[in-house]
């Protein structure tokens, strides 16, 4: 008994001390470092900030040049892979023009809607009088099982701050939760850490977007009994002070679900509202 | 001789660059954009092959390094994959002193306990010590599918690891 205990201890104890022919730190000694680098960025000391920055910005741009391959990949794969869906797009775009037909018919509905919803966010701003947007290109969508989000090649350089809201063409797709100099990272909508206010329907009903995690955000805190019908416009209430209101950003579905107009995984130049100047704490 | 020399050691480098490669680029190893739960990483899987069979070709230093750039390239506080890719190295290294010969069903098992431990870690760390919320269901998934096609791997690697070691022989 006492001998199996200690060669659990010479083992384990090897393990942590020993270093190999080739090896240059024993593997406590690197435990130990990455605990402190983990607390020192953990608990936000002030000069881990622009080391922090700096280490992101450095590893972004090795990021995109490495991944230039994949990308590459394909899109020259693509050709061949577009042929072969010819049929599969066809369908898929006569599924389109159905909804837009159908669209063209509740022109009426949208305006009456349009009205509602300015009444509800009681304010003259609009995303469409919004002109203070940079666009900037995605240059990593890594994708993840923990975090969705992605890495735009605008920093705080050109304004970009913590809590801007980002989108993609005319919709709302994420915020801003980290700046660097030269880049920044966009938490998308989807993602669990995502809460922003919303309002739907032609009572305007108010509600939290919650990110799911997957691709379809959850509707949450509606009110008491109300059921969610599919199909509704999903735009942004404003009411947090970050998002302007009235940006669209998808359409409900029976299950309670928000299915986004700007598909994430597609991203490859998004804009960045630079008017919406409030400081976020993450 | 020379020569050969110079290509079996860029054959040496085959898993440092794979785990670099993985860390750094966007390369997709979570396959969710196309099945919605499968996803697996491939990282875990390399450290604990390679720091168990050739710990020599994978330093702890590189594990480390690994782990720093992908937190980078994640979002995660800094070195919080680091830790979970040492305790990785930990445990493979332990096994390593503790067992002669080992064959593909005591790695598995091995492996198993390696990847509780390092995710353990990795949760607790981030549950506590960030404000970064994550599903505890999709990394009971990562899990599992990083362990189911461990056995895949396994025999991918050490087919690779005959090929260096034929390299080294000559």
């Amino acid at each position: 008994m006492s001998s199996s205990r200690d060669d659990f201890g010479i083992a384990f104890r090897s393990a942590l001390l020993q270093r190999g022919a080739a090896q240059k730190f024993s593997l406590v000694f690197l435990i130990i470092i990455a605990g402190i680098i983990f607390v020192l960025d953990s608990y936000g000391f002030g000069f881990m900030k622009p080391v922090r920055a700096i280490i992101n910005d450095g590893i972004y741009r090795v990021t995109l040049v490495v991944s230039s391959p994949t990308r590459f990949v394909p899109q020259a794969t693509g050709g061949i892979t577009n042929l072969f869906n010819v049929k599969k797009e066809n369908e898929k775009l006569k599924k389109e023009l159905e909804v837009y037909r159908q669209k063209e018919l509740n022109v009426k509905f949208l305006t009456n809607q349009n009205k509602n919803l300015r009444k509800i966010i009681d304010s003259e701003e609009s995303y469409l009088k919004q002109e203070n947007m940079i666009l900037s290109k995605v240059l990593i969508d890594k994708s993840s099982p923990y975090l969705k989000s992605i890495i735009i090649n605008r920093g705080s350089k050109s304004g970009v701050l913590k809590g801007m809201p980002v989108m993609d063409k005319d919709f709302l797709i994420g915020r801003v939760v980290e700046t660097n100099y030269l880049s920044s990272r966009v938490l998308l909508l989807n993602d669990l850490n995502s809460r922003i206010p919303v309002t739907f329907g032609e009572d305007g009903v108010q509600a939290i977007l919650k990110g799911s995690g997957g691709s379809r955000p959850i509707l949450e805190y509606l009110p008491e009994g109300y059921i969610v019908e599919e199909g509704k416009d999903v735009f942004t209430s404003g009411k947090d002070g970050i998002f302007f209101p009235g940006s669209p950003i998808g359409i409900t579905t029976e299950k309670g679900e928000v299915r986004l107009y700007s598909e994430s995984s597609q991203l490859s130049f998004v804009k960045v509202d630079l008017s919406q100047k409030n400081k976020e704490v993450f | 001789m020379l020569h050969f020399k110079t290509i079996n050691k860029i054959i040496n480098l085959g898993p440092l660059v794979l785990l670099y490669y993985l860390s750094v680029s966007e390369i997709d190893s979570h396959f969710e954009n196309y099945f919605e739960i499968l996803s697996f990483n491939l990282q875990l899987i390399i450290i604990y092959f390679w720091a168990l069979k050739r710990p020599e070709i994978l330093g702890s230093g590189h594990v480390f390094f690994a782990g720093l750039i992908n937190d980078v390239v994640m979002g995660f506080p800094l070195c919080i994959s680091s830790l979970a890719y040492l305790t990785v190295s930990l445990v493979a290294t332990y096994i390593k002193n503790m067992t002669v010969n080992t064959r593909i069903t005591t790695d598995w098992f091995t492996f198993f306990v390696s990847i509780f431990f390092s995710n353990l870690i990795f949760f607790i760390l981030l549950t506590n010590f960030s404000e970064i919320a994550i599903n505890l269901t999709e990394i009971s998934y990562n899990t599992f599918f990083t362990l189911i096609f461990f056995p895949f791997f396994w025999f991918l690697f050490t087919y690779y690891n005959s090929i260096i070691t034929i390299g080294k022989n000559v």
